[in-house]
């Protein structure tokens, strides 16, 4: 009955407006390591912003990976729960173990135009059923056990990142 | 695509405190938080048991010690307010922040000394320089995404074969890792990014080897499937000017690993 296992994926966005403790110091941290690693591309100074730094250098695009390293102590922090997606009761209820980071935009001296994102791969889920805006959703995938449930909502910046249909049983 | 390593434990994580990157690192609170996630993540299969773990709940306070409720005299007679479960953020250093940087690649041991010498102090060691290093594994690969950037990665197996420290009061960094192996047109080398205490860059460079020394090493153990340097020193296109400040000092054996030396002059 269930329609496939899938994979939800949370796009946490965090800017210069963040006002979350966990935020701010992953806000300050990887802006700081920005500002190191970009001097690697951009020995001259001459280039300020991310964007402006990977046209003229295409290998700057790994920046990416060089930045993330100020936000993995942070992401170990959240011991494999994705942050602010809850249940219906307002709980957390996503394990990842995958995460992907992004530089959206920044700047090596205003601080204010770095924005960067996080995406949250949840392990996979056994999705039942759809209910309204709620996705009913199973933490097992084994189709043969009676399994606990959970409802999330469907919102902004929650993607379903991945699809497996499951085998239909007899 | 590039594999990636394993990354070494939180605990594993240098103390040495850039100040303007790290501040207060708790590392028994990070010892409490990576228990509680071991509990949580092996109970994942009964769903949404966990009690929140929303960071905001501990946006009140500003580190390390709000949850201690006990222990202490309350004089006031004010009811003891509850306190939200963990985890609480706390400010925390890099990842590349770390002097063994072998991760789960295997190899020859190599221990790195890197002097930082100021030339606008006759060469003295210039201390609080912040270093980082990269070399590839013995196969020739460094730990980075692949191509494009776009490839999720386990946040336990973050990287390898990286590492940071800041200078002591001789200009003395230290870093444990692996002879590196080498990758096509390149020879044997180390690349070095120097900054001053507050991150500014001072000088990206590369440490060479010695030939002799490197013939030993990748003549043997996982190094020996790999074979030898297809690029020498004189035909590498960064060392092929000359090596004769890029250079370093390597001794030792195959057995009880090797120790490079090597001084970096900058201008701070």
């Amino acid at each position: 009955m269930s329609k496939g296992i899938i994979q939800l994926c949370y796009r946490k966005i965090i800017d210069a407006n963040s006002t979350k403790l966990w935020d701010k110091y992953v806000f300050d941290d990887t802006h700081q390591e920005f500002f190191m690693q970009a001097q690697l591309y951009h020995q001259e100074g001459k280039l300020k912003t991310y964007h402006e730094i990977l046209e003229k250098n295409p290998q700057a695009e790994k920046l990416q990976f060089l930045v993330s390293t100020a936000a993995v102590g942070y992401i170990q922090q959240l011991n494999g729960i994705v942050p602010e997606i809850t249940n219906a009761f307002g709980k957390l209820c996503l394990s990842f173990e995958n995460f992907r980071f992004e530089i959206i935009q920044s700047h090596i001296s205003d601080k204010q135009q770095h924005k960067i994102a996080i995406y949250f791969y949840s392990k996979p889920l056994l999705w039942i059923d759809t209910i309204a805006n709620q996705l009913l959703v199973s933490h097992s995938t084994d189709l043969q056990e009676e399994h606990e449930t959970d409802l999330i909502a469907l919102q902004p910046l929650l993607n379903i990142s991945s699809f497996k249909a499951t085998p239909i049983l007899n | 695509m590039i594999k990636l390593g394993h990354e070494s434990k939180q605990q594993d994580i240098s103390r040495k405190l850039v100040s303007n990157l790290i501040n207060n690192c708790v590392m028994k609170r990070i010892d409490f938080l990576k228990r509680a996630g071991l509990g949580l993540v092996t109970a994942q299969i009964v769903a949404c048991k966990t009690e929140s773990v929303d960071p905001t709940s501990s946006s009140s306070s500003s580190s390390s010690s709000s949850t201690t409720t006990s222990g202490s005299t309350n004089t006031s007679c004010t009811s003891t307010p509850s306190e939200t479960e963990g985890p609480f953020p706390t400010k925390t250093p890099s990842s590349l922040v770390q002097s063994n940087i072998t991760s789960d690649r295997t190899g020859t041991k190599l221990t790195i000394k890197i002097n930082i010498q100021n030339k606008n102090a006759s060469c003295a060691g210039l201390a609080n320089a912040i270093v980082d290093i990269w070399h590839c594994d013995a196969a020739g690969n460094y730990s980075e995404y692949g191509g494009t950037g776009m490839q999720a990665t386990n946040y336990t197996t973050v990287h390898f074969l990286r590492g940071r420290q800041v200078t002591d009061s001789t200009g003395l960094v230290t870093f444990t890792s692996i002879y590196p192996g080498w990758y096509s047109s390149r020879a044997p080398h180390i690349h070095v990014h120097v900054y001053n205490s507050s991150g500014t860059s001072l000088l990206v460079t590369q440490i060479a080897f010695p030939e002799d020394i490197s013939k030993i090493v990748y003549a043997q153990g996982v190094y020996a499937s790999h074979g030898q340097a297809d690029t020498t020193n004189a035909k590498d296109n960064v060392f092929g000017d000359g090596v004769t400040y890029e250079m370093s000092t390597v001794t030792g054996n195959t057995t009880d690993g090797y120790v490079l030396t090597h001084n970096i002059v900058v201008s701070a």
